[in-house]
Order: structure tokens, then C-alpha cells, then sequence
């Protein structure tokens, strides 16, 4: 690549907890040298950078993460190395592997044999950088403790989770007695409670450890943050803890200071805040892995033994180390390791975890078998065509993983809110804190209020002390955390959910477009239909059907056109034999003529009758309610005198009719696209119920159709074979391929269908809409909670109730939104589109008419 | 003197003088409106430095940062 050229590459980022961290990291990876653009992903834990990979600095992309608090957690290669002779092969090695784009550092120990590699994934490969090992004239094997992304994201979770229950272990037991010893004095608790316990120099020394322990990350990361001009929640809960403390230490020592006198320690405030907040981390981070099950689940479909033929041997190898051409053996049971086409064998093979086909299907010589998928019954050699990278199943991850670091608009509004809602706060709890302080104290202020959970009556505290508690209190309730988590969570289940059906949703921007579709535009042939067309009537003007098919076959016998191909085909399945023809003439754009048995034999259009001055007599009006059906109607004529008609149409797929009557109960406009006749097109459309067609388009004016129906103000999806009609689906606003297979990263549109099922059409709209659905949910609660609760935490209810939010009870319903949140995307596990839960009756196949295609031999259009 | 230091330094005098500005405004208030005791008046000027000083340092330094690292050239006639 050349210098310069622009390259998305993803990093893994773990330790992010809300927006305002999005917003942190994005800001510190956008100052690395290279970087022009990044975009991080809470719910995926990692961050998209639109780079110059010729300049930029895996250490310092690195470095600049670290800083501000947060861990890379690169993928891992822990490698057996043989033949190596000394320190010049370390070196060797280690320049080699370094040098490879994505490599992070390396270091070889030719003492022990070893080598140990951390690379990012989206640049690089374990079988690329053991191949470049292999090349330098090593021999090299996993040492089987490698990292995959999988494993680093798990590592990084579980050393997140057991972090958080250290703080938790440290800060339970502490909080659980701080809060004993406060409330010593109230109910029957000073009847069995030793004194000491409410002692405040006892209750002091039982914080300091938990503001120093647990609650001191909150300290440092707000610190690192602020150096470099940043904010997170962090300093939100740094100043909450920071202000409950620092009182509570004032009143112990210094209880005349005016802060609410001895009786007004808020020591369990500080140690029930962290409570809570760790609480809270903990929770969401046991939970939050859990929203990207479905990435899990295709990871570890990923082969990891493949069985292969070398010099006639059957050798097993790691599967990321086949080749192209390495001819693979696969036995029943077994997983198949990378793409291929079958050589020899037979079996039916599980594709459900790619393809979302429930049944088996059956593989054969020839046919294409998908790596990651399962072998059922028979044995069967493939040779190998896609490995490493490049098949289907890498591909998927690969497109899964990019739309899950990408973010929907809804979400780029949220994060830019969560983002400034920090300074927002503090702006805020300044305001607080002044109006409390010069004007709320006064006029409302009655001693004897309540702090709402809390054992308190503020009888002592001072004007300060009352308008600081206001201040902290905004403060504490403010978290956006949830608003964070709102889109990126939910995007996270929806685009698992796809992946889980064979739906890849190119980014969550695809995924809300899909959402809000109003017009679905089918190309006809391909796509509506088989796109090969068949016999459907045989007209006989003497009653004998049969001989008319099998003469019209033995004048299209040569003939290379689909309509001449369908009626030698259709012949043939009717039993009849086809013979060749003594001669044969084509005739562009009108017919054949060919001689078979001494007879004169004429297959075309009416045009080519008229010309030989055939008279159609009663054949006329059965080609005109054959056409009126939207088949095309072919003429035979023999000797001179017309024989019989053969119809021929294209075949609906068994799905067509089900998919578009759904869309249209979602009220869906259908539209579709074709380069037929409008009679025909439209005789297609009545048999489906198509709203609107769009005739006689020439392949090249797709696009420029797409663009009109765009202008009427309608949002419009374009369904299409992704290669063909790639104009059309990319000036779409959301275009749709269908029928990717094994190579669904090289299709162009923003929603790729692994089957060639129309259903999945639906169940994509289905998905994209539910996620959507959770999304709006998820932000409806996170910017209700924060809408409903700050002005509560103000005071705008103290004038009439009296009562103050006390900072414990604002960290446990900060705690619970988040939670909430994580919850009510985690409860999108387990959900199938509608029209993927079974019911619906298969519609059988239905003939319909043929593309408008240049009349073949004998073709009548 | 390298340039992140000179805008370290220069976001720096501008976040603390403007808060040090505030928390004064702040106690001067305190002493000219009030019947305040110093305990409040000395207690609220130290939040109001603080709170300010948060506000400011993330809205000052990037600024003063791009502005270092982009200097506006000086127009010839």
C-alpha cells in the first residue's frame, strides 16, 4: 500500500464504561500521529481507526489508550520455534515478524525455544506470521497457549470482572458496617450495637480504605483524563466520593468548621457511592459480554484441526495453515476447515451457522462446501479454495466486527450529548450550588428536612454544607453511562441476531436505514424468479401435444438461447426424445427454421409467421391469453401450416409470493424492477400482488429508476444479485445482495444475504426494525432517567417536600439505569424474526413469463 | 521550548487564573451581599474554584493545543 492510502483498522479497547469514555478514547487515538479518524464502540469494546498505515504506531496508538486509563488487549501468538542457532536467529526473526503491518512487538528466546507475538487481528493473521517464521527456514508450531481476539476480549472481561470483585470483596463488608455504625443510633439498633461502632474516628478509619482502595480508580483515571483536557464519568464520581469524604472528615475533626456539625458525617455516603458504582461496573461487565454472544459463537466455529493430503499422506495441521489447492479430508462428525469444492463423496452437511438453513444440505462432487460448518453423515474429499482470511466464516466475523464498531446516527447523537453532558453537569451543579448558596437557602431552607434514604435530619448543616450536598447530589445522578450503552448494546444483539440467520448487516448505519424502509425494489429475474425460464403450455391444434413439444425441441436443439434450452429441457423431462435436425437455419430476432423427417419445420413469433404468410387461426387468440398470463408464446409450423404453440416462463422461487405478501402486511411498498414487457411484467406483478412496476428498464437505468423513486421523498431498498446490479444497489439506501455464499465480503450494498432466499429479505427488515425497537427503548429510558432525575437531585422538589436525594440513593439509581439498559438488550438473545419462526405455508413453485429477452430461435416476443 | 509544553503551560494559566478569577468573585460576593461566616465563604470558594477548574481544563486545552499547533499566519498586505 502505498503511503498515504487511507485503511480502516480495528483495535480492541477494553475498560470503557459509558459515552463520555467513548468520547475520551476517540479523542486520544484521533491525536496519534496517522490517526484521522476514530471510532470507538463501547458495546464491542473496540475502536475503528480510518488510518495511513504507513505512519501510524500500533505502541503509540498503545500508549495513547493506556494513558488515559484504558487497556489494548492485542491478540496473543505464543509460538514453539526450532532451529534456531543463537541470538542472530533471534534477530533475525524478530525483525522479520516485526516488520509484518499489525505486528505490536515480538520477542524470541532461542534459550527456550519460543517466540511470543501480539499483533492486531485486523492487520494481520497467526498464519502470517507463522508462514513468515516458516519462510526464514524454521520450523514453527503453536505452543497451545496462544491468544486468539476471542480469548484476548474474554482475558480482558474476566480480569475487568475480577478487578471489580476485589473493589467489591474490599468495599462490601467495610460499606456493610460504615452503614451499621450510622444508623447505631436509630430504632432498637443502640440496644445491641457496640458503641465504637458509631464512633465517627471508627467510622473514619473503616472509609479511608475504601476511597483509597476501590474508589481510588475513579481518582486517577479522572485525573489522567483532565491532564489531557478530558472528561469522563469518572470525575463525576470522583467528585461525588471526593466532596462526601472530604465533609465527613471536616465534621469528625473539625465539627464547628459549619459542614453540619459531628452528627453530619457523610462517611456511608462516600463508602455506599463506591458501593454502588463498583456494584454497577461489575455487573454490567459480567453482563456486557454477554450482548456479543453471537460474534462468540461464529468464533468459535473457526476449525481449529484441519486433515489434509500431502505427498499421499493424510496429515493433520492447524486449520489456519491450509492452503489454496491442499486437498482436505472430511469424516462424519467432523467440522470442515476451510472453503472448498468437493472433490469426491457424498454427504449433507449443517450450514445452520452460516447460511441460518435449519436443514442439512446435501453435498455432492462439485458443490461448495462453507469452512466452520458440519459434515453429518458421509465422508468426502474437497480441495481447498478460500482459507485463512478469506472464507466465509473469516469474512463474516470480519463484516460482523466492522458493523458492530460502527455507530448508527441515533447513536452518534447520543455520544455527542453523553459527550458534552459532563461539562454540562458540572456547569450545573455549579448553578446548583450557587442558587442554594445565595438565594434556595434562604427562602426554603427549613431545618429538620430528610435526606431520602438516609438516617439524617439536617438540623446542623449550614448554608455550604446544604447547597454542596444539591451540588453532589446533580453530580452523582448525572452518570450518562446508560445513555452509552443505549445504542451500541442493542445494535450489538440485532447484528448478532442477523449473523445467527445468515443476515450481515455492513454497519449499525445499515442497520437503521433498514429499519426505516419504506419501498423494496426486486429485480424480476434472479431474484423474484429462478432466472430460468421453463415449458409451461403446449398447444396442439390436432390434440397431439407432445409431438408439437418434441418438434419444437428438435428445432431449438442447437440453439443456445435460455427460451430454446427450456424447451429441449422441458422435452426431455417429459420422456420425449430429441433428435437432431438434417439442417438448421437461425433466424435473428424472429425464430428457426431447421429440417427434421422430410418436414419443414418453422419455431418462432408471430412476426415470423406473417412473413411466411402462415395463417395463426385459432392459435392467434390462445397466444394472446397466454401472453395476457405473461408467458411467452412460441409458434411451430410445419410444412407451411401452423401446428402449436409452446409457452415458456420464468419460475417464481418457492419463497417469492410469502416474502412480498409479508412486506406488504409490514406496509412495505414492493416494487419491482425488470427489462420485460409492461404486459408481462405486469401479469407478473397481479400474480403476486406487486404494487408497483417498474417495466421495460434497461440494466443500465437501475439506478437512475432507484433515484426517482427517491426523489418521490421514499426511503428505498434495493434486493438484487449484488454484482450485476451493483449501480442500482448502491445508489439504494440500503441495497440488499442476495445470494452471497462464500464470498460475502466482495458484494456491494449494506446488507448481505448469505442464502438466495427472499424470506431472509424479510426477516432483515424484521431484525433491523426489533433493533431499532430496543434501541429507542434503551434511550427512551437512559435520557428519561437522567431527565427525570436531575431536577429532583437539584431541589426542585425541597421547597415542597423537603427532602434532599441523598448522594447513596442517586449511585444506586445511576447504578440501576445502566443495569436496566444491559438487561434490555441481553433479553434480545433468543428472538427470531417472525417470519422465521415457523408457520407460513411454503407457496408452491409458480410459472410465470419470461424476461423480455432478444427473440432466441424461435422465440416469440 | 516544545510545543505541547508551551501549551501545557499557557492552558494552564488560562484554567487556573479563570477559576482563581471565579472562586474570588465568589468570596467577594460572599463578603459585600452576606452574613456569611469564613467557613462557608472560604468552603464555597474552593468548590466553585474546583468545579471551575473541571469545567475549563477539558474546554481549554484542546483549544490552546490547536491553537499552538496551528498558529494563524499573519496576513501581508
Amino acid at each position: 500500500m502505498s503511503a498515504g492510502t487511507k485503511q480502516r483498522v480495528t483495535i480492541p479497547v477494553s475498560g470503557m464504561h459509558c459515552a463520555a469514555c467513548v468520547t475520551k478514547v476517540e479523542k486520544a487515538l484521533e491525536d496519534v500521529a496517522g490517526v484521522s479518524k476514530a471510532q470507538a464502540n463501547l458495546a464491542a469494546a473496540n475502536a475503528g481507526l480510518v488510518c495511513d498505515v504507513e505512519q501510524l504506531s500500533l505502541p503509540q496508538v498503545e500508549e495513547a489508550v493506556r494513558d488515559i486509563g484504558y487497556q489494548v488487549p492485542w491478540e496473543r501468538l505464543e509460538l514453539l520455534v526450532l532451529g534456531m542457532m543463537g541470538s542472530h536467529c533471534q534477530e533475525i526473526i524478530e525483525r522479520a515478524v516485526g516488520a509484518l503491518p499489525g505486528v505490536v512487538r515480538v520477542s524470541v528466546t532461542p534459550a527456550t525455544d519460543s517466540a511470543t507475538v501480539e499483533f492486531a487481528g485486523s492487520l494481520t493473521s497467526a498464519a502470517q506470521i507463522k508462514r513468515t517464521i516458516r519462510e526464514l527456514g524454521y520450523q514453527v508450531s503453536d505452543k497451545g497457549t496462544g491468544d486468539s481476539a476471542l480469548d484476548q476480549e474474554r482475558h480482558a472481561r474476566q480480569s475487568e470482572i475480577r478487578a471489580q470483585l476485589i473493589n467489591l470483596a474490599w468495599a462490601t463488608p467495610l460499606g456493610l458496617v460504615i452503614m451499621i455504625g450510622t444508623f447505631r443510633g436509630y430504632w432498637i439498633l443502640a440496644d445491641f450495637l457496640p458503641a465504637f461502632l458509631g464512633n465517627k474516628y471508627f467510622l473514619f478509619a473503616l472509609t479511608t480504605p475504601v476511597v483509597a482502595g476501590p474508589a481510588r480508580q475513579f481518582f486517577v483515571h479522572s485525573w489522567n483524563g483532565l491532564r489531557r483536557g478530558l472528561t469522563d464519568m469518572n470525575l463525576l464520581y470522583a467528585t461525588g466520593i471526593g466532596a462526601a469524604y472530604t465533609i465527613a472528615v471536616i465534621n469528625t475533626f473539625w465539627p464547628d468548621a459549619g459542614f453540619g456539625g459531628r452528627d453530619a458525617t457523610f462517611y456511608e455516603s462516600a463508602a455506599l457511592l463506591t458501593w454502588f458504582i463498583v456494584l454497577g461496573r461489575y455487573l454490567e461487565a459480567l453482563t456486557r459480554g454477554r450482548t456479543s454472544e453471537a460474534i462468540r459463537k461464529l468464533m468459535r466455529l473457526q476449525p481449529k484441526i484441519a486433515r489434509v493430503l500431502r505427498d499421499g499422506r493424510e496429515e493433520e495441521i492447524p486449520a489456519d495453515e491450509v492452503e489454496v489447492g491442499d486437498i482436505c479430508l472430511v469424516r462424519p462428525g467432523e467440522s470442515i476447515p476451510v472453503d472448498g469444492t468437493v472433490l469426491e463423496g457424498y454427504s449433507a452437511v449443517d450450514e445452520s451457522m452460516i447460511t441460518g438453513e435449519s436443514l442439512p444440505v446435501e453435498k455432492q462432487t462439485g458443490d461448495t462446501v462453507i469452512g466452520g460448518t458440519i459434515n453429518k453423515t458421509g465422508a468426502f474429499r474437497f480441495r481447498a479454495t478460500q482459507v485463512g482470511r478469506e472464507t466465509a466464516l473469516a469474512q463474516i466475523i470480519r463484516l460482523v466486527e466492522d458493523a458492530q464498531a460502527t455507530k448508527a446516527p441515533i447513536q452518534k447523537l447520543a455520544d455527542t450529548v453523553a459527550g458534552h453532558f459532563i461539562l454540562g453537569v458540572h456547569a450545573l451543579a455549579l448553578a446548583v450550588f450557587l442558587f442554594w448558596f445565595f438565594a434556595g437557602f434562604g427562602l426554603w431552607f427549613e431545618s429538620g428536612s430528610r435526606l431520602i434514604m438516609s438516617p439524617y435530619r439536617l438540623t446542623e448543616v449550614g448554608v455550604f454544607g446544604f447547597a454542596l450536598l444539591m451540588s453532589v447530589a446533580v453530580l452523582i445522578i448525572s452518570c450518562p453511562c446508560a445513555v452509552g450503552l443505549a445504542t451500541p448494546a442493542a445494535i450489538m444483539g440485532g447484528s448478532g441476531i442477523g449473523a445467527e440467520h445468515g443476515i450481515l448487516f455492513k454497519g449499525a448505519d445499515a442497520i437503521e436505514a433498514t429499519s426505516k424502509l419504506q419501498t423494496i425494489i426486486f429485480d424480476k429475474t434472479g431474484t423474484l424468479t429462478k432466472g430460468e425460464p421453463s415449458v409451461t403450455d403446449v398447444i396442439a391444434l390436432d390434440g397431439a401435444r407432445d409431438e408439437v413439444l418434441r418438434l419444437a425441441a428438435v428445432v431449438d436443439k442447437n440453439s443456445e438461447h435460455p427460451l430454446g434450452e427450456a424447451i429441449v429441457r422441458g422435452a426431455r423431462e417429459r420422456g420425449l426424445t430429441v433428435a437432431d435436425a438434417e439442417s438448421f437455419n437461425a433466424i435473428p430476432g424472429h425464430g428457426v427454421e431447421a429440417a427434421h423427417e422430410g418436414r419443414a419445420l418453422l419455431l418462432g413469433n408471430r412476426k415470423l409467421l406473417a412473413d411466411r404468410t402462415i395463417e395463426l387461426g385459432a392459435l392467434a387468440g390462445e397466444a394472446e391469453r397466454l401472453e395476457h398470463e405473461g408467458k411467452t408464446a412460441m409458434f411451430l409450423a410445419v410444412d407451411g401450416r401452423a401446428a402449436g404453440i409452446v409457452a415458456v416462463a420464468d419460475t417464481l422461487k418457492p419463497s417469492t409470493a410469502r416474502a412480498v405478501q409479508e412486506l406488504r402486511r409490514m406496509a412495505i411498498e414492493v416494487v419491482m424492477i425488470t427489462g420485460d414487457n409492461r404486459r408481462t411484467a405486469e401479469a407478473i406483478a397481479r400474480q403476486l400482488g406487486i404494487d408497483r412496476v417498474l417495466a421495460e428498464v434497461l440494466p443500465q437505468d437501475k439506478a437512475v429508476e432507484v433515484k426517482r423513486l427517491q426523489a418521490e421523498g421514499r426511503r428505498v431498498a434495493m434486493v438484487g444479485d449484488g454484482i450485476n446490479d451493483a449501480p442500482a444497489l448502491a445508489q439504494a439506501d440500503v441495497g440488499i445482495a442476495m445470494g452471497a455464499g462464500t464470498d460475502v465480503a466482495k458484494e456491494t450494498g449494506q446488507v448481505i444475504l448469505v442464502k438466495d432466499d427472499l424470506l431472509d429479505v424479510v426477516a432483515a427488515v424484521q431484525t433491523a426494525k426489533f433493533t431499532m425497537r430496543r434501541v429507542r427503548q434503551n434511550l427512551t429510558w437512559a435520557f428519561g432517567y437522567n431527565t427525570l432525575t436531575i431536577p429532583i437531585a437539584a431541589g426542585l422538589l425541597y421547597p415542597f417536600i423537603h427532602q434532599v436525594v441523598s448522594p447513596e440513593l442517586a449511585a444506586m439509581l445511576m447504578a440501576l439505569s445502566s443495569l436496566s439498559v444491559t438487561l434490555n438488550s441481553i433479553a434480545m438473545r433468543g428472538w427470531r424474526p417472525r417470519i422465521r419462526r415457523g408457520g407460513g405455508p411454503a407457496v408452491p413453485e409458480q410459472p410465470i413469463a419470461a424476461e423480455r429477452l432478444p427473440a432466441p430461435a424461435g422465440g416469440s416476443s | 521550548m516544545p510545543t505541547t509544553h508551551r501549551a501545557a503551560i499557557i492552558s494552564a494559566t488560562i484554567y487556573v487564573g479563570v477559576s482563581l478569577g471565579a472562586a474570588s468573585t465568589f468570596l467577594l460576593i460572599t463578603v459585600l451581599t452576606g452574613d456569611y461566616g469564613w467557613v462557608p465563604r472560604l468552603g464555597g470558594a474552593v468548590w466553585v474554584f474546583v468545579l471551575s477548574m473541571i469545567i475549563l481544563m477539558p474546554v481549554v486545552i484542546p483549544r490552546v493545543k490547536k491553537g499552538v499547533a496551528n498558529p494563524p499566519r499573519a496576513v501581508r498586505n
